[in-house]
């Protein structure tokens, strides 16, 4: 450990409360700790890091390793964002029992994790409080964990209707409205069920990951280190970037490899372009959500020409592939930077007549101020992040706690707001837009000359873990890579912002009136399918079946009235 | 209230008309543009880089002995041009098409035999920069699941001088090199 970790407060709590535990850390990469505990200590000390020191709770990795060690493997991944530092608590769980005491009860923004360790690879939360399926398809067959090793990734299941998880039952006296399957304002896949009494929301239940693209099964069994990041960024049609470049970031981190500065600014640059063009997005779409379409025709309109500028820097719109491990595939040449900086100035000056317009409009304010509270108590312990967590007045910002690429180069501002309102996650993705802009100007500005490329000799160590988390438009993405073998990645595990976002939806909504619940969920910019990236199974049948729209409405009746 | 409106009015009158006219009036795209791949049969010696980087493996290459069939799926191509880049003598290339929407999945799909013969070239045929697209992908022979290549780079086969009926001619071996 390097002399200044072990000066950390954070350290200091831990090893006085667990003594023993500081002969089990270990820093292999500068910011990231890994300590292997055993199964009865990992849950003590996670619970004591989120409730006592005011740890993060990121994700927990479930790792299939019986090939490897004949055991299972957990994960869970702790931030301490004012102390730049993840902390990696790993335990081996035996491969005829592998249980583990749940922190749910006391850390719930373990929730989902927990339950997703359990149905991808059978990792068992004891005492979790609602241990339903979470990812699977409701008619998954039983006792089946498709990320264990004997699974191929086109492996066919029989379909098991009755395994469908059981719905939440609505509190007493309430109706139970359906939201969904597809999202009505954002065209996404996602089911919510509304407990209405009368016009307000008194509890609501989630189901989603309808979306499965088994993106972590084809990483751990099918692809190389430089497939990856490709796949990556389909993962999103927003923040394609973001997931290349939080993957590429880990097995550089992991594999010690040398990423050239040049590359690392224009990541930078590409990220924060990225940035820019999914706010103006949002900020249009949450107009067009509570039906002020004059706010997303404008905002579209000027987001268009980062879209053009986009494609004539990288070669295309959206999925810009510019990202392999150890570098960038091309280079912003001087003309591509003036380009740049042109589109910028315009985008900044059109955007900024609108910010002036839409921030003293009391039509929107009497849509957005005070609907959708998520009180900063709540979004620290449900581990909300990005505009959501600082919105909430919770001043986490990866560029800043985390850095990566380029940004501890460029000394990013955080935007935080304490309204924690919709209005307020509204206002913090106004001025981000103009923070965006002067960090891609100084990055144009101090970007060094060289190549932009490392150069990579042999292979890449085997069992190394890396992480990265990278500060998308709607929150932290993080990553986690374990190198494998014949040079592929061994366990690679990515969480999406939604992810966390989606679980504080409940609390935002809780008490708000039907009407506003569109905004309220499109207020912390939700990317259903990104969350959804686990498992594909084509359950079905070869049978192609045409339904008439009797047979249709007669279905859709029958389940929502079940 | 009304001064926001009247803002905001200004702003709507004030950005004219922004759409464009395609498809009634072509569209170009911009120089850097990745579009559907295009290949050249003269030119390929089937060394299966491109198959190996291709990350939603749409290029597939069966070493059938005498000959290598290349199978390009393009409508699984996600257009990151990764082909082109390793490719050692630029047989594969991305062109300005984007319209390639259509009814028939096999309008996207073709393929190219190419004759083998044994190596005469070799250390020349598949060298990029990057250690890492050295990495043999899993199965892209088809092997069998779970078999892993053990050597680390391509068992590469340049081609033979021999010619084939109809657009696989290959021209003689003196024209290709440089």
């Amino acid at each position: 450990m390097s002399p200044e970790t072990l000066q950390k407060k954070f350290l200091k709590g831990l090893t006085e409360q667990f003594p023993d535990i500081l002969g089990k850390l270990r820093e292999y990469v500068p910011g990231q700790l890994i300590a292997v505990l055993s199964r009865d200590e990992l849950p003590k000390v996670t619970k004591y890091a989120v409730n006592q020191l005011g740890a993060r709770f990121v994700i927990t990795v479930a790792t299939d390793q019986r090939d490897k060690t004949g055991d299972f493997g957990i994960s869970y991944i702790l931030a301490f964002d004012e102390e730049k530092q993840f902390l990696v608590l790993h335990s081996n769980l035996p491969a005829d029992d592998p249980r583990i005491e749940s922190v749910t009860p006391d850390v719930p923004a373990a929730n989902w994790a927990e339950r997703e360790a359990y149905d991808m690879v059978g990792i068992v939360p004891e005492g979790h409080p609602d241990p339903r399926r979470l990812v699977l398809p409701d008619d998954f067959p039983a006792g089946i964990h498709p990320l264990r090793k004997e699974y191929e990734y086109n492996t066919r299941f029989p379909s098991e209707p009755q395994n469908a998880p059981p719905r939440m039952p609505p509190p007493e006296g309430s109706t139970v409205v359906p939201l969904g399957p597809f999202y009505p304002t954002l065209e996404e896949p996602a089911y919510f069920r509304l407990f209405l009494d009368g016009e307000r929301v008194v509890g609501s239940d989630y189901r989603g990951f309808y979306n499965h693209r088994a993106v972590e099964k084809l990483g751990d069994s099918e692809l190389n280190y430089n497939q990856v990041p490709f796949v990556a960024q389909q993962i999103c049609g927003i923040c394609g970037q973001v997931h290349s470049c939080a993957y590429v970031e880990a097995v550089e981190r992991a594999c010690e490899i040398e990423t050239p500065m040049r590359a690392k600014y224009i990541r930078t640059i590409l990220l924060e372009l990225e940035r820019i063009h999914s706010h103006l997005l949002w900020v249009g779409l949450a107009g067009h959500i509570i039906a002020f379409d004059t706010v997303l025709m404008q905002l579209w309109r000027i987001r268009e020409p980062v879209m053009w500028l986009m494609e004539r820097v990288t070669g295309n719109r959206k999925h810009y592939s510019s990202n392999l491990v150890g570098g960038v595939r091309f280079d912003i040449t001087l003309e591509a930077a003036e380009d740049i900086r042109r589109v910028l100035d315009k985008v900044e000056e059109e955007f900024k007549a609108v910010v002036d317009a839409v921030l003293i409009d009391t039509s929107l304010m009497a849509r957005l101020k005070d609907v959708g509270i998520l009180t900063e108590e709540n979004a620290r312990a449900l581990g909300a992040v990005g505009p959501t967590a600082r919105g909430s007045n919770v001043a986490i910002d990866c560029r800043v706690d985390h850095p990566y690429a380029a940004y501890d180069q460029l000394d990013v501002q955080k935007q935080v707001q304490d309204g924690c309102d919709c209005w307020a996650r509204t206002l913090v993705r106004l001025y981000e837009v103009f923070e965006s802009i002067r960090l891609v100007r100084k990055a144009l500005d101090q970007m060094p000359g060289g190549p932009i490329m490392a150069k990579i000799d042999g292979s890449l160590p085997a069992d190394r873990i890396g992480l990265c988390s990278v500060e998308a438009a709607r929150g932290e993405s993080h990553h986690y890579v374990r190198t494998g073998d014949n040079n592929r990645p061994y366990r690679w595990r990515l969480r999406a912002p939604t992810y966390p976002n989606l679980q504080a939806v409940g609390c935002m909504i809780q008490g708000v009136n039907l009407a506003d619940v569109p905004i309220c969920i499109g207020s912390y910019d939700p990317c259903f399918s990104c969350t959804e990236r686990v498992e594909t199974l084509d359950v079905n049948t070869n049978e192609i079946r045409v339904y008439t729209r009797e047979e249709l409405q007669e279905l859709s009746r029958r389940k929502t009235l079940g | 209230m009304f001064k926001a409106k009247l803002k905001e009015a200004i702003i709507c009158f004030g950005a004219g008309r922004v759409t464009l006219k395609y498809p009634f009036e072509p569209s170009p795209v911009p120089p850097k543009f990745r579009g559907k791949i295009e290949f050249d049969a003269r030119k390929c010696i089937a060394c299966g880089g491109c198959a190996n980087v291709c990350p939603p493996r749409c290029i597939v290459i069966e070493d059938m002995g005498e000959v290598a069939k290349i199978t390009f799926n393009l409508d699984r191509c996600i257009q990151c041009a990764r082909c082109y880049e390793v490719c050692p003598e630029k047989a594969i290339w991305p062109t300005d098409e984007f319209e390639t929407a259509t009814p028939d999945k096999s309008d996207l799909t073709s393929e190219m035999i190419v004759w083998m013969s044994s190596c005469q070239r070799c250390g020349r045929c598949f060298e990029t920069d990057n250690a890492i697209d050295k990495f043999e992908s899993k199965r892209w022979r088809g092997r069998g699941p779970g078999e892993a290549n053990k050597h680390g780079i391509f068992p590469v086969k340049p081609p033979i001088d021999f010619t084939l009926p109809g657009s696989l001619v290959r021209e003689p071996e003196g024209e290709q090199v440089q």
